[in-house]
């Protein structure tokens, strides 16, 4: 796990340095004169080798210091903690509003197969799969902010403004939300054990509401997992066209300026979030599972 | 990534059926919708030079920011409008649908080369081999592809279409490489990899000429899935400002400029969005109905049971209890004397896309109170279509297209939903083959047991007790132990007696085993049935043992139905039917069972030809074209079930069956 | 009596487990323990067991398809070694148990059958078509199924095409590795007879490994019977059927359902089938073998001949005064 994080980091570091130019230059006026790049080279750092910065900027981490931004002085750390909890709060909120919606959709689909709302539900998915997310986000504003006035289209100010940023979020993540639900739920209600309890004259309801899932919601634990990936790719969009003060923007911008520090910054931080996230989703699945609890080969 | 990891479980059908495949992609509609759409857009594409109005890069500083030719204001001159340099928004869309799809088809087309040869590499080759590639892939999944894309693509001063297809393809080798990895580890734990082995295939030849063909085909489906993710994925990239350096147009960038003008000209930022979603929604439609097509996914059991509907033929009138009057020759079924299954002209059958599995064809037969019903059959003979038809627990699309099924007095067939499920279990019980599938992997024994103690308020006393002298009843010797576990760490043998426990909770009056011990071992079947046989007895039971051994149902059953083809051929006390068979495939079945007393040289005498298919009923006796006996009026009319002595029945046209059949039987497969 | 075609002296096959805390550390599993074998040319020795016994493991190991832990094959003579698996593949065969995965779902028939023609360059290319099609024959498929996909068979005739691949590089003996048990009984007998004729055509020699101890009495001409990774009992095929020493082969054979009427009680075995990765002390089969004594526990039995050409690992074999 640690190995996957630091393997990231290390990738991102060699690549900003060979995919970029050299930011002292870029950080300056076309056509500085020499000497005043160099100056910007020694307070920025670049001009020592690059085994240097490297180690310089591994140690650092483990001590908790993620270097200094080239623009400015801010520490990276600070900016980071400023910006993370705005993208939580983001990401809390539009999980929970899209695990409600794709539950309730997911399972009255497979429970009503080929109806009208199946096929609702499955024309929903592919429209909402198709819809580029910037887009939706620029619509959305388009509508409710520009022409009806409901809701504020940018910053972070308040419970409205969590509206558009959510649904735009939500949209992106149900679909696949939803078939994966739908999915599990039609497998495990073809499954044997559930026909065998019909059979002992279990009620319907009951084996809808127990059987069924207690063994389609395992997968569905893994959602959770999906979702924070997802929402994290799609943070930076959103963030962006939102202006919300969160870690998309944050490397977003970081990258706009070639700010070294701060994009591996965001990249460190995306990384862990990541592997924490899904190293917690793998352990709640042992739990839950007996067959991984207890050693099914 | 897009969720494309559904394909992982596609099972592709062979190419062989080409044709076949083709008029059912025709059939389907989101296909062929989203073919025309894709079509549309790349021709749209393609032939940008010649379609296009206008010069993408012409400015023309006096028309800034019209909008598009139907509102007002607009000019047909320019149909979608202009942007905040004059320049013609359909003509920069035309040319910007070429760059999005092409630097999409190269993107895919790099990951799907790069993904299939790791994903080969991975699942065929050592397992230090198959770590190193899925610990890096790992590590790339470990943050956001689109991010990658951003940091790459912001750094790099002069961007190319290049650069962009490098960034977007190269990173998505892992979604294919996983796919096809896991495929062929499954493939190669399939015997026919053995068997390339054992004729002297080396490793190489095993790869290219038996899994390859069998793997690469799910290659092209997710190529069609990523196909579309890629061209959303490049607009937002675009849009974000990290795609073609301008002035190339593409449709991220336009929506960039609308996005600014959005206030002025709402249009500029709503067409490119609008082409955007059209073709990746083309593309997955495209993508859905291949794989749905190709993917002859078993659609499971979506259990909703079909009433019967009264069709006319049998007056037969049900009042609120579903109790039967009747009407016909078949008698009373009433409460008290009389058997206690009566299943008359029983039909059922399975529709699927043109045609329908024709599973029961007409089954009559009855079952007394407390004796042991043997139902004797091969594949394809209907005898676990006819259970479940009597439990009324057909999958759908099945369903009993005819006929009655009577039990103590009612017509299961016609009762409402709420009264078969109140039945069932209490009066009726089943137990199936695969004892260790047909319990709730993640709940334990006691729960479940419980769980059906308290369905049916059986016993009395504390639940757990009477748990467990249920599995003491069919001689589990340690229930405490037993009731802790879970169904994976018992052994097939002791799930069984769970399922027959769990069946006998309620004493029914009747219990249908559905081949319960095919899949365990012969001594545990052995113990398996003497259990199942006893507790029946004991509870005064009547069982149905469904089984393809007819030496099974010689040894526990009283009486004997012999099934084939969805039809009875012959019915009576098994020891009669076994020592002296009145139907030639009855006979033919005793013949092909090795025997201890053949001498060393004598062969068995086998029954040529293969089972019919149930999808195609011929006219006549289905077992006319194998059967020794064979007359002309066998392949022209279907012989009736009729009684040829006392309590024998069999369906031949035959009057009597002599010892020796008129000719020896071919060996040559029919 | 026929030549010797191939021998196994104590061949043994053990399992890495996948069990224990981390899944390592666990007992290795015992899939095959010590096992001597002898095939005649042209003869079928019959392998019987139940799940667990090892007999699938037992057929794979002696065709080299699994490299044998311990133990020594020699084949016509030679011995064999992992190197030189190579050259047992022109002469020794499998056919497999599940019609459904053991064609390549690709491949046309004919390519299926002429693929170790190519393999071995035995036949020339132009000979080739001819070659198949005389195999398609010999089992009793029709030419126009030649071009057929695996698929569009019934099992029966997968199988044949399974043998029909057997046959093609002309071996002396054939693994028949429970060739039959997927298969509806009418057609059973069908594959069952084909063996047979080809047997006396081809003078094969078969190692016909089954769990339906009837089938196998049918087919062979000395049976042995495998327990937890070892031979328990070896005879004659009559032989054995007339008086079973081992007490897991009287099990055996009075648990099977039979036609006739039975002379006697059924052996009742008791408890379960054992754990191949931890097998009780002394005599393998001694918690449920219902005539076990205090000494099954701690000494365990060895083959021994209590018969002329019958052999047993039990005690107690020729009754319990032994």
């Amino acid at each position: 796990m640690a190995l996957v994080v630091f393997g990231v980091v290390t990738i991102v570091f060699v690549l900003l340095r060979v995919a970029a130019g050299d930011p002292a230059r870029l950080m300056n006026p076309p056509g500085q004169q020499e000497e005043l790049v160099q100056l910007t080279r020694e307070r920025i750092g670049t001009d020592r080798p690059i085994i240097e910065q490297y180690v310089d900027y591994v140690v650092g981490v483990f001590q908790g210091d993620l270097g200094t931004s080239f623009h400015g002085n801010q520490a990276v750390l600070t900016e980071v903690m400023a910006a993370l909890p705005n993208t939580v709060a983001l990401a809390v909120v539009t999980i929970l509003v899209s695990s409600i919606i794709a539950l309730a959709l997911g399972i009255a689909a497979a429970l009503r197969p080929n109806t009208a709302l199946d096929r609702g539900v499955l024309v929903y998915v592919s429209i909402a799969l198709a819809t580029p997310s910037f887009w939706l986000a620029i619509i959305l504003v388009l509508i409710f902010s520009v022409r009806l006035g409901w809701l504020p289209a940018i910053d972070m100010q308040g419970p409205q403004s969590f509206v558009l940023p959510v649904a735009t979020l939500t949209v992106a993540l149900t679909p696949v939300l939803i078939r994966t639900v739908r999915q599990s739920f039609l497998e495990t209600l073809g499954d044997d054990h559930v026909r065998a309890a019909r059979a002992r004259g279990i009620s319907e309801r009951r084996v809808i509401l127990v059987h069924g899932l207690k063994v389609a919601a395992l997968p569905l634990i893994t959602l959770v997992g999906i979702q924070a990936g997802l929402i994290l790719a799609g943070s930076y969009v959103v963030e962006s066209i939102f202006n919300w003060p969160g870690i998309g923007k944050l490397t977003l911008d970081a990258v706009a300026g070639r700010n070294f520090p701060m994009i591996q910054g965001g990249v460190l931080v995306a990384a862990l979030v990541f592997v924490v996230v899904n190293f917690v989703v793998d352990l709640t699945y042992a739990v839950l599972d007996p067959r991984i609890r207890l050693g099914y080969r | 990534m897009t969720d494309v990891a559904g394909a992982g479980t596609l099972q592709l059908q062979p190419v062989g059926q080409s044709r076949r495949i083709g008029r059912r992609l025709r059939r389907r509609k989101s296909f062929v919708v989203g073919v025309t759409g894709l079509t549309l857009i790349i021709g749209a594409a393609v032939l940008a030079p010649w379609l296009a109005p206008h010069d993408p890069m012409q400015q023309d500083l006096m028309a800034t920011l019209l909008p598009p030719a139907w509102v007002e204001g607009g000019s047909p001159d320019f149909p979608f409008g202009t942007d905040a340099l004059g320049r013609d928004v359909l003509s920069r869309m035309m040319y910007g649908a070429r760059n999005s799809l092409l630097i999409a088809f190269f993107a895919v087309l790099i990951a799907a080369s790069l993904g299939l040869a790791a994903g080969v590499t991975a699942g065929f080759s050592r397992s230090s081999m198959d770590a190193l590639l899925m610990r890096m892939g790992d590590m790339q999944l470990a943050f956001p592809f689109i991010l990658l894309a951003i940091i790459v693509l912001g750094v790099v001063t002069d961007r190319t279409a290049l650069h962009i297809i490098l960034v977007l393809g190269i990173p998505g080798w892992i979604l294919y490489a996983r796919v096809v990895r896991s495929r062929v580890l499954s493939e190669r734990e399939k015997d026919y990899v053995t068997a390339a082995h054992a004729i002297g295939a080396g490793r190489s030849r095993q790869l290219r000429k038996y899994v390859l063909p069998a793997v690469w085909q799910v290659v092209l489906v997710i190529a069609l899935l990523d196909f579309g993710f890629v061209i959303l994925v490049e607009s937002t990239l675009s849009f974000l400002g990290f795609g073609l350096t301008p002035p190339e147009p593409s449709w991220g960038s336009i929506l960039a400029e609308g996005k600014r003008s959005m206030i002025v000209s709402p249009w500029l930022a709503v067409l490119p969005g609008l082409a955007i979603m059209l073709t990746v929604l083309a593309v997955n439609l495209t993508a859905d109905g291949a794989a749905d097509v190709l993917d002859p996914k078993l659609r499971k059991g979506v259990f909703r049971r079909r009433r019967q509907q009264d069709t006319g033929r049998q007056t037969v009138t049900a009042d609120e209890t579903g109790a039967v009057a009747q009407d016909d020759a078949a008698g009373t079924a009433r409460r008290d004397d009389g058997p206690l299954l009566q299943v008359v002209d029983l039909h059922a059958e399975f529709p699927f896309d043109e045609r329908s599995v024709y599973a029961v064809r007409g089954v009559s037969f009855a079952v007394d109170r407390g004796k042991t019903l043997g139902i004797v059959g091969e594949s394809g003979s209907g005898k676990s279509v006819t259970a479940l038809s009597i439990l009324q627990l057909l999958d759908a699309p099945g369903r009993v297209t005819h006929g009655r099924v009577v039990f103590d007095g009612r017509d299961l067939t016609r009762i409402p939903d709420a009264e078969m499920s109140r039945l069932r279990g209490r009066q009726l019980g089943m137990i199936f083959q695969n004892p260790s599938a047909s319990l709730n992997p993640v709940m334990t024994i006691g729960s479940q047991m419980v769980e059906t103690i308290a369905a049916h308020q059986a016993g009395a006393g504390n639940r757990t007790d009477v748990a467990r002298a249920a599995l003491a009843d069919v001689g589990i010797g340690d229930p405490d132990r037993v009731l802790r576990r879970y169904p994976f760490q018992l052994s097939g043998g002791m799930n069984q007696r769970v399922m027959i426990a769990l069946a006998m909770i309620a004493r029914p009056d009747l219990l249908i085993a559905d081949e319960p011990t095919t899949a365990l071992d012969v001594t545990t079947q052995a113990q398996v049935l003497e259990q199942l046989v006893a507790v029946t007895h004991d509870h005064d039971t009547a069982l149905i043992l469904i089984t393809h051994d007819i030496a099974l149902v010689h040894e526990y059953a009283d009486d004997v139905i012999v099934m084939y083809a969805g039809r009875i051929f012959e019915a009576g006390p098994v020891r009669d039917v076994v020592r002296q068979p009145r139907h030639p495939y009855t006979k033919a079945l005793l013949d092909s069972v090795p025997r201890a007393d053949l001498e060393p040289n004598e062969r068995l005498r086998a029954i040529p030809g293969e089972l019919p298919d149930p999808s195609k009923p011929q006219p006549g006796c289905p077992f006319a074209a194998r059967c020794a006996y064979v007359m002309d009026i066998c392949r022209v009319e279907d012989p009736p079930l009729i009684e040829v002595a006392e309590h024998r029945e069999a369906a031949c046209h035959l009057p009597a069956l002599p010892d020796a059949p008129p000719r020896a039987p071919s060996e040559v497969s029919v | 009596m026929n030549e010797i075609l191939l021998e196994a002296r104590g061949l043994t096959k053990h399992y890495e487990a996948s069990g224990g805390f981390l899944g390592r550390g666990g007992a290795p599993v015992k899939a095959v323990d010590g096992v001597d074998l002898i095939i005649r040319e042209g003869e079928t020795l019959g392998l019987v067991g139940e799940s667990g016994c090892g007999k699938s493991t037992l057929a794979r190991t002696i065709l080299l398809l699994e490299t044998p832990t311990a133990g020594s094959l020699r084949f016509a003579g030679e011995e064999l070694t992992a190197e030189r698996a190579g050259e047992l593949r022109r002469r020794a065969q499998i056919v497999f148990q599940d019609p459904y995965t053991s064609l390549p779902p690709r491949m046309r028939i004919e390519d299926i059958v002429a693929d170790p023609l190519i393999i071995h360059g035995t036949v020339e290319a132009g000979q080739r078509s001819a070659r198949v099609r005389q195999l398609l024959d010999d089992v009793g498929l029709r030419s126009m199924d030649a071009r057929k996909l695996p698929h569009e068979l019934s099992g029966g005739q997968r199988q044949r095409v399974g043998i029909a691949r057997a046959l093609a590089v002309q071996p002396s003996l054939i693994v028949a590795d429970e060739a039959v048990s997927s298969l509806d009984v009418s057609v059973q007998a069908q594959i069952l007879n084909l063996l047979k004729d080809l047997q006396e055509r081809h003078r094969l020699a078969y190692l016909f490994v089954s769990h339906d101890l009837g089938v196998v009495k049918y087919v062979s001409h000395r049976i042995a019977v495998m327990y937890l990774g070892r031979v328990v009992e070896r005879a004659g095929s009559r032989a054995l059927h007339e008086r079973p020493l081992h007490p897991y082969t009287g099990a055996l054979m009075s648990a099977a359902p039979s036609l006739h009427e039975r002379r006697s009680e059924r052996i009742r075995l008791r408890g379960e089938p054992p754990d191949p990765a931890r097998p009780p002390s002394g005599c393998r089969f001694h918690p449920r073998c219902p005539i076990a004594q205090p000494r099954c526990a701690e000494d365990e039995p060895q083959l021994q001949e209590w018969l002329p050409d019958h052999e047993a690992s039990c005690h107690y074999a020729l009754g319990e005064g032994s």
